[in-house]
């Protein structure tokens, strides 16, 4: 299991300050929604459930289950710029395998208005960046929409069952299905090429540029070359992969898409992706980017707070001003203190120090 | 090293067989010892034995980096993992089945029982039927002759328990088998390994079953 030798607060002020260094504005949203507005985008959500109240009005709102799709709604891009935020905030939504709503740690990025390489070359440089920060030995899947759709769109009726085929690399129960409906070797070999990774990414892409069967797929592979050759040229090369089976939801998202991977943590850590049509959805004109990495599911993996003292000072009835004193006079020295009657269970500490007589209850 | 989770039973015993003559021999290993942990003689794997349906819990939460699960399972608890091959062993099918004197009356909720409730959802939503889940843990043939419920869910092997129960299979939802499946993240960090070992038992299935 991986440990992070850093606290949760150190891994998030390193990240801030890597994010501010790069420009990026600090989003801060309200807690509450209008519901409507998850109701209307339920797929986007991690979780189909959020918590909803009414207010005083007597509207129905919502504790936000995500900031995406708050950010997306209240900030308004001028068409050519591009705005850069960052966020890490509390989420409220079911965590993982739990049955129960939780608060969770989330710490994102998001780049909304005109969207070209350089956006989407930075932020995947950021994304190696954050996830580096928390354990150097991480990967980063990269797949793409336009890529995953296309090839899903050659298959009508069967687009569904294939996508799960897709999602987990089936190719057992892909050739059962490909024998019954006579599929052509080209489709057949581009479901291969999607589901299988190479060591090198770039005979991924040449193996996928060859087997592409229309335009969305092609043109899905030249973003990913270029994307590739700059990741290549910074550096990052040897922790990304090319995975064509890591596809999202085609209402929102539609270019590159990102899963990234901590060793020693068995689930994604960190996901994102380009979301053009969200903008859409609601009714906006641009484009958009981001990743969210789910620090609150990760949180046994960090270093435990420091709890211990320097000094634990035991007092009783008659001794409390004299324990005072000399807590007071203990921190002008600098050191940590705690004041207790008793030897609190568990306490790490360098020195008692007992001002009764002896009689302090263990 | 990779830990792999078998499922207790003929089918786990059936694929530590298959591992063991490619490769992943363990000598401290005998089928009727109650150790639940066993390390090959190269140290290169870990089996544990695990009961048949909480697999997929074992590989997606990665304490085992691949499993053995039945694809009964897989379906019910859809876990986000890869499925690297079919065993082609442990073979039955899902099947609905009911009373011989059954007729559907469609002006009503369907009553099923099951253990697969997830399943029995999925199908009867993809045709538009009206049903209410009795969920049961075993004995479900007894459901409808007790008449708690119009119709089963259920895996069947052979036939025999349904034909002793006086029910017939009505309807079938797919084909099971066994199924070797990884973990995503170790699928990742551990590539090369879990490669191996899924050819070798590819290789192992087609020569020695």
């Amino acid at each position: 299991m991986m440990k992070c030798a850093k606290r949760e607060e150190a891994i998030v002020d390193e990240l801030s300050k890597l994010y501010k260094n790069r420009g990026f504005k600090r989003y801060k949203p309200g807690c509450f929604e209008e519901y409507s507005l998850y109701q209307d985008n339920k797929d986007f959500l991690i979780g189909k459930n959020v918590i909803s109240f009414s207010d005083l009005s007597g509207k129905l709102m919502a504790m936000r289950p995500d900031v995406t799709l708050s950010l997306v709604r209240h900030i308004d891009v001028e068409s050519g710029a591009a705005e850069k935020f960052y966020y890490n905030e509390k989420v409220y939504r079911q965590a993982t395998g739990s049955k129960n709503y939780k608060e969770i740690s989330q710490l994102g990025v998001e780049v909304v208005g005109t969207i070209d390489l350089a956006v989407v070359a930075e932020l995947t440089v950021l994304i190696c960046q954050t996830l580096a920060t928390i354990n150097e030995n991480y990967v980063l899947d990269i797949s793409h929409m336009g890529y995953t759709e296309g090839l899903l769109s050659e298959f009508g009726t069967d687009k569904q069952l294939v996508a799960e085929y897709l999602k987990s690399k089936n190719l057992h129960d892909f050739n059962k299905l490909a024998d019954g409906r006579n599929y052509s070797k080209e489709i057949k070999d581009a479901f291969y090429t999607a589901v299988s990774v190479n060591e090198n990414p770039e005979l991924t892409l040449q193996k996928a540029e060859k087997a592409a069967l229309n335009d969305s797929m092609k043109s899905a592979v030249a973003e990913l070359k270029e994307l590739y050759a700059i990741i290549k040229r910074f550096g990052y090369a040897d922790r990304v992969n090319i995975d064509f089976s890591a596809c999202g939801n085609a209402d929102y998202y539609n270019g590159v898409i990102f899963n990234g991977y901590l060793k020693g943590v068995p689930h994604s850590v960190l996901t994102g992706g380009r979301y053009d049509r969200l903008l859409t959805k609601l009714g906006k004109t641009g484009g958009a980017i981001g990743f969210a990495l789910y620090l609150g599911e990760i949180e046994r993996y960090f270093a435990r707070d420091d709890e211990s003292v320097d000094y634990l000072i035991i007092y009783d009835d008659i001794k409390q001003i004299e324990a005072l004193n000399l807590a007071n006079e203990k921190n002008r020295q600098l050191k940590t203190v705690r004041l207790s009657r008793c030897v609190p269970e568990g306490l790490v500490y360098k020195n008692l120090v007992d001002l009764t007589d002896g009689e302090a209850s263990k | 090293m990779i830990n792999i989770a078998l499922p207790k039973g003929r089918l786990g015993e059936k694929v530590y067989s298959l591992l063991s003559r490619v490769g992943f021999n363990c000598k401290e290993f005998t089928p009727d010892s109650r150790k639940l942990i066993f390390k090959d003689d190269k140290g290169e794997v870990n089996y544990f034995w695990v009961k048949p349906s909480d697999v997929s819990v074992y590989v997606e939460l990665g304490a085992a980096d691949v499993g053995v699960a039945g694809k009964d399972i897989i379906d019910e608890y859809t876990p986000d993992i890869y499925e690297l091959a079919d065993l082609d062993m442990g073979k039955c099918t899902m099947c609905i089945a009911a009373r011989a004197d059954f007729n559907d009356d469609v002006s009503a909720p369907l009553r099923v029982a099951t253990k697969f409730v997830h399943t029995a959802e999925k199908y009867y939503a993809e045709m538009g039927r009206d049903i209410e889940i009795i969920k049961l843990n075993g004995s479900i043939e007894l459901a409808p002759v007790l008449g708690i419920s119009d119709v089963i869910v259920d895996i069947v092997e052979t036939g025999t328990t349904l034909k002793e129960n006086n029910l017939k299979v009505i309807g079938k939802i797919s084909d099971i088998s066994a199924r070797f499946i990884t973990n995503k993240a170790a699928f990742k960090f551990k590539n090369k390994e879990i490669t191996a070992i899924t050819e070798k038992l590819k290789e192992a299935v087609k020569v020695y079953d």
